[in-house]
């Protein structure tokens, strides 16, 4: 049962088209598994383009026809119209990734993104996503079973979203299509017991906060 | 960016948005639409092309702060709009709804080639079009997405006018008599129309299985 959602600001913002690619993928990810949120996005979707295509504008979806000599608009409208109407929507394919000694179907959003190599260290393994958007980095992140990540917390913002599997940490414990923003103000340290698969983004690199992990603050990097 | 101070958009304020189009001329955008996905209306197409090149214009301005790629994102919409219109579903949501997503997705895909480098089209996968899942939501005999992309390729091999009709009555949904009345045939000949090719069809997926 999914839980835990992205805020409407942050579907607003997607329907918008204002994210980065590694935010959009994780929130159509999360869409994909919650029919709560694909309502909601349907109606944002209706609005914005309401708002986008209004009628404030004097000249628009009112006495279209006066302007109809426009040379270079007709010029345009007959180039298109000798084109063939003969679109034909592929079935998107399913993209899927071993883990945990199954496979596992991946969201339809990164049908076309390219990720290199699983790399781990310990229980932890992920791959990071070919999407060269600077500081926002993202990844794929297996957690084996009984495996955790140190107590950190975020310069920047970090998006979770369950793919399979569960983990639980101080605030709470989450399970598959949950999406979970978290920011500077929280700290934490999520533990898998049964191993989990998800898709991570984060503007910047995690701090460790506590004790000995503290010393992985150098490759924090590597973590999330 | 829509103003929402509580996080909450109530029905209301969605029906406020949705007022600024009046009702009439979101059927008359649905008309205009519904002639080009069955007839290729050349005329139809103008009259949509006249009534969203301006705001599609200055949407493209502000994303790019171009004239050249506000009228390329101008032209890659529109021309979608051609291409896909027999895609389009009228039970799935507004005419606007639909070119929206469709310059939404081409506006994201060409920022993302601007300032990655990257050529990699993922809005499609990103945002999937409405019309993807419609699939989905068929009624049970076309459960089986096979068997409808199979049906799809039938249909298009039919004579143009039983496919006009098959295409209005299964792929945009319209009503016999609504197809009757966009056509400007009589009620009867769109039944006879409709029979003569699920006859065809019918005997072509025999011949097949």
């Amino acid at each position: 049962m999914i839980k835990h959602h992205p805020k409407h600001e942050l579907l607003a913002a997607f329907v918008a088209g204002e994210l980065p690619a590694a935010l959009n993928i994780a929130i159509s990810a999360h869409v994909e598994l919650c029919d709560e949120c694909q309502q909601a996005i349907t109606l944002l979707t209706q609005a914005k383009a309401d708002e986008v295509f209004s009628i404030e504008d004097e000249s628009v979806f009112n006495n279209v026809e006066v302007d109809l000599d426009d040379d270079f608009e007709d010029l345009m409208i007959a180039q298109i119209t000798s084109q063939k109407g003969d679109y034909v929507d592929e079935e998107p394919t399913v993209c899927t990734v071993e883990y945990a000694g199954k496979q596992v179907n991946l969201p339809r959003a990164l049908n076309s993104v390219n990720w290199a190599k699983f790399q781990g260290v310990g229980k932890l393994s992920r791959a990071r996503l070919d999407l060269d958007e600077g500081t926002v980095r993202s990844y794929l992140l297996q957690i084996g079973a009984g495996g955790s990540v140190p107590m950190h917390t975020h310069k920047g913002y970090e998006v979770t979203v369950l793919l399979d599997g569960s983990f639980e940490d101080e605030m709470c414990s989450y399970s598959k299509g949950d999406f979970i923003w978290l920011d500077q103000s929280f700290t934490h340290s999520p533990v898998s017991n049964d191993g989990c698969l998800c898709l991570t983004v984060a503007d910047d690199a995690p701090v460790f906060t506590q004790g000995l992990s503290k010393l992985l603050n150098p490759i924090g990097r590597f973590i999330y | 960016m829509l103003q929402t101070s509580n996080g909450n958009m109530n029905q209301s304020q969605v029906e406020n948005k949705r007022s600024m189009l009046t009702p009439e001329q979101s059927a008359e955008l649905k008309q205009w639409l519904i002639a080009v996905a069955l007839k290729r209306d050349k005329k139809s197409f103008a009259l949509l092309f006249k009534s969203f090149a301006p705001k599609i214009k200055s949407f493209g301005f502000k994303q790019f702060n171009s004239e050249a790629l506000a009228n390329d994102l101008l032209q890659e919409t529109m021309s979608l709009v051609w291409r896909k219109a027999h895609l389009y579903n009228a039970d799935k949501g507004a005419v606007t709804t639909w070119v929206y997503t469709i310059m939404r997705n081409l506006s994201f895909d060409m920022l993302r080639k601007m300032q990655t480098n990257k050529e990699d089209c993922l809005s499609d996968d990103i945002w999937p079009i409405v019309d993807a899942h419609a699939a989905d939501v068929d009624t049970e005999e076309f459960a089986d997405h096979l068997l409808k992309q199979q049906l799809a390729k039938y249909a298009d091999a039919l004579p143009e006018a039983q496919k006009q009709v098959v295409r209005g009555v299964y792929f945009n949904e319209l009503t016999q008599e609504e197809l009757a009345q966009q056509l400007n045939i009589p009620l009867g000949t769109v039944k006879s129309r409709l029979r003569l090719a699920l006859g065809k069809l019918r005997q072509q997926i025999e011949e097949n299985s």
